[in-house]
């Protein structure tokens, strides 16, 4: 019996909530799906639910009021919310940008696909990974989810 | 009853009113409706109107951004043209700021030597008046010297006179002489020659004297007698060996004695001397007779002086006819000296003006100078515009393109939604022109994509490093393995040295180039590449661009693909050209343009040479 996964989605962009909740829903996995619509919304659920922690954030980096990297630093500043496990879910791949990311506390990295069904295979290969693997730092070489 | 009905009849006349009414109301209502209605089709039409000119106004603007883009890759050619040309301007500022300190040094120089030849003019003017001066002064002393000559000759005549003169009274006195002493007048003779005369006896006693004897010493004669003879001269020693001598040989002749007088006075004598003897022939004494010859010896002294004046004047005319040739030589001279003063006064007078030339020309010189750095001050200025420009350009394109990303990705997601799940739903037609939005956006994405690597190339760092180009090639081989296997090519790397370069962006060039031999392979014949490098000076490679000087490292990629029209080598590198149409062979116009972007991070250059149907070649040329 597999527990209830909690997911949270930090995204601005209404078309990729949309393809988030839609691949989301055709998974076999059980999972609950929060959203909120930019930086400052988030870091105020977080502070909100800090005692019941979502099982993993799912970051997107360019957001109005408060950016993705912003939201990352604060969050792993934080004594109560660094441990919660965040996956970077970004248009643009910079190699720069993905370095900064991983040496900031990222867990994982991945690109937004542009086919679908690659979206919702990303999207599985990751809920599965959280939810068997749960929190244990990943390599440099594994950092960038592909697929 | 009948009042319920009568009020029932009032409420049936107000409700037909009523009606009536409302009759009316919808009567006009209805009209309105038509009104709206036709109000409604006529907004419509104007709206089919906007729409088909927006379609017009949407053409428009992509024209405009085609135009758009090619202006941006017309101004990155002007821009580095523009780089060039102020770099020129530059060298060319410091070579005239050198030649300026140049020219400024050599007016110094002239200067200082106009000044040097004033002085020395001056010095002349002032050697020549001194000159002038002394010819002046010499004139002067020449004729004293003609004055005194004629005065000496005067002097010498009379002096010859004076001479034959005295010869006469000397042979007067002589004759005297010899008739006194040939006379036997004995004493009184004696006593009256005017020589003075005396006696000696063996001993050189005085055993006589006459009167003449008693006047030149001014001692008594019984005084005289019975004393030594020498005592009465000068040098009683050469007096004693006088009469010593008269005693020996008989007789003295013109023996030269000063007789001393007892007031001090000195009288020169000439003794002639002999022995006189008794009958039996034995010596008795010494007669000796003094001749005063104060006045021959005057003579003779005057002979000498009127030689020696004689030489004197022989000399002093020689001397002034020498003088005369030295005045002449010297008022040529003077001639000499007039002149050249007079040409040195021009000469002077030339370097004024050529001195005053000069300070124009170095004023103007300043001046050029002052506007030459003004304007290269203003090219920097321009040229750090242009730079920024770029930059902003570069980043503008960056962004850009980094934005165009995510609208396209959702379209892309949208599409692959609509085909996985309305598949059966849609007909033939509309999968069809879905499956080709599809081809669309995918390459709207490739598109992008070398955009963002084309800018990234230009913005990123660059960090050199010595690579082993074999090792950057077999990176590439690895990556391109599939393609290589599916075109059954073979890649040779021949002698691949380690150069000096950014190893990421190398990697990408070698990516390009090697991918494009795959790609533009003939049909059905084997793809054959060839990498080589090579280390070679500029100066055996005869290509402009190239300094003689360095050491370049030369890598060539060579293919037996389809090559290109000769024509094409240069527009190959720009970006979006493309040769062939995107169905026949995929691709952007991008990945050559990159190429040549990195060869030029790398301070090299490259060169394609092709030949349609027989492969083609890329030369790359980076300092060593």
């Amino acid at each position: 019996m597999t527990k209830l996964l909690n997911i949270l989605l930090a995204d601005d962009d209404k078309d990729d909530r949309f393809f988030f909740k839609m691949a989301l829903d055709a998974l076999t996995i059980p999972t609950e799906l929060a959203m909120v619509v930019d930086g400052e919304k988030l870091m105020a659920y977080l502070t909100e639910n800090a005692p019941q922690l979502p099982d993993v954030l799912f970051l997107d980096l360019n957001m109005p009021r408060k950016n993705g990297f912003e939201c990352l630093s604060e969050i792993k500043l934080d004594k109560n919310l660094k441990l919660l496990p965040v996956i970077i879910f970004s248009t643009s791949f910079e190699q720069e940008v993905v370095n900064q990311l991983y040496f900031n506390g990222a867990k994982y990295f991945m690109r937004k696909p542009a086919e679908f069904s690659q979206l919702r295979k990303i999207i599985e290969y990751t809920v599965e990974l959280i939810s068997q693997e749960n929190i244990s730092e990943p390599s440099r070489e594994n950092f960038v989810l592909t697929c | 009853m009948e009042k319920i009905n009568k009020s029932n009849e009032n409420e049936l006349i107000i409700a037909h009113k009523e009606l009536a009414f409302e009759k009316e109301e919808k009567g006009k209502r209805a009209e309105e409706l038509g009104i709206a209605n036709k109000e409604l089709v006529f907004q419509n039409q104007e709206k089919e109107k906007r729409a088909e000119e927006l379609i017009i106004a949407n053409k428009e603007l992509v024209f405009q951004n085609e135009e758009k883009e090619k202006r941006a890759e017309e101004l990155i050619i002007a821009n580095k043209e523009l780089a060039f040309q102020n770099q020129e301007k530059e060298k060319r500022a410091e070579e005239l700021s050198i030649a300026n300190k140049e020219l400024a040094f050599q007016n110094a120089e002239k200067e200082k030597r106009a000044e040097e030849l004033d002085i020395a003019n001056k010095e002349l003017v002032f050697q020549n008046d001194e000159k002038e001066k002394r010819a002046a002064e010499l004139d002067i002393a020449n004729k004293e010297l003609v004055f005194q000559n004629d005065e000496k000759e005067k002097r010498a005549a009379e002096l010859s006179i004076a001479n034959i003169e005295l010869a006469f009274q000397n042979s007067e006195k002589e004759k005297r002489t010899s008739e006194l002493i040939n006379s036997n007048y004995a004493r009184s003779l004696i006593e009256s020659s005017m020589d003075p005369l005396v006696t000696i006896n063996a001993e050189g006693k005085i055993t006589d004297v006459n009167e003449a004897s008693i006047k030149v010493t001014g001692i008594a004669r019984q005084k005289l007698i019975g004393t030594n003879f020498s005592n009465y001269f000068t040098s009683p020693e050469k007096a004693q060996k006088g009469y010593l001598q008269a005693f020996e040989k008989g007789f003295v002749a013109d023996y030269g004695l000063t007789i001393k007088h007892e007031n001090g006075k000195l009288t020169d004598v000439l003794y002639n001397a002999s022995v006189y003897k008794d009958d039996m022939g034995k010596v008795l004494g010494v007669f000796a007779a003094a001749r005063d010859v104060t006045e021959q010896k005057w003579a003779k002294d005057l002979r000498i002086a009127n030689k020696e004046l004689a030489f004197q004047n022989n000399e002093k005319e020689k001397r002034a006819a020498e003088l005369g040739v030295a005045n002449k030589e010297l008022a040529f001279q003077n001639d000499e000296k007039e002149k050249r003063a007079a040409e040195l006064d021009i000469a002077n007078k030339e370097l004024v003006f050529q001195n005053d030339e000069k300070e124009k020309r170095a004023a103007e010189l300043d001046i050029a100078n002052k506007e030459l750095a003004f304007q290269n001050e203003e090219k920097e200025k321009r040229a750090a515009e242009l730079s920024i420009a770029n930059k902003e350009l570069l980043a503008f394109t960056y962004i850009s393109s980094h934005d165009l990303q995510e609208p396209l990705r959702k379209i892309q997601t949208f599409v692959t939604i609509i085909l996985e799940n309305e598949f059966e739903n849609l007909s033939e037609n509309g999968k069809y022109n879905f499956q080709r939005m599809q081809l669309a956006a995918g390459r709207m994405q490739q598109l992008i994509d070398d955009l963002l690597a084309f800018s990234r190339i230009s913005t990123t760092e660059l960090n050199f490093e010595k690579t082993n180009l074999n090792s950057i090639i077999d990176e590439v081989k690895n990556e391109l393995r599939d393609t290589i296997h599916e075109k059954h090519a073979t890649i040779e790397a021949i002698e691949l040295c380690s150069a000096n370069i950014i190893a990421f962006q190398f990697r990408q060039l070698m990516y390009n180039l090697i991918s494009n031999a795959l790609k533009f392979s003939k049909p059905n014949v084997p793809s054959h590449i060839i990498v080589k490098s090579r280390i070679v000076k500029g100066n055996t490679l005869n290509i402009d661009k190239l300094s003689p000087e360095k050491n370049y490292c030369h890598i060539t990629v060579k293919d037996n693909g389809i090559g290109f029209e000769p024509h094409f080598s240069e527009r190959i590198f720009e970006v979006f050209q493309k040769l062939h149409g995107k169905e026949v062979y995929a691709g952007t116009g991008i990945g050559l343009a990159i190429v040549k972007k990195i060869v030029e991070n790398h301070n090299g250059i490259i060169i394609a040479t092709g030949e349609l149907n027989k492969g083609s070649q890329f030369d790359i040329y980076i300092p060593a």
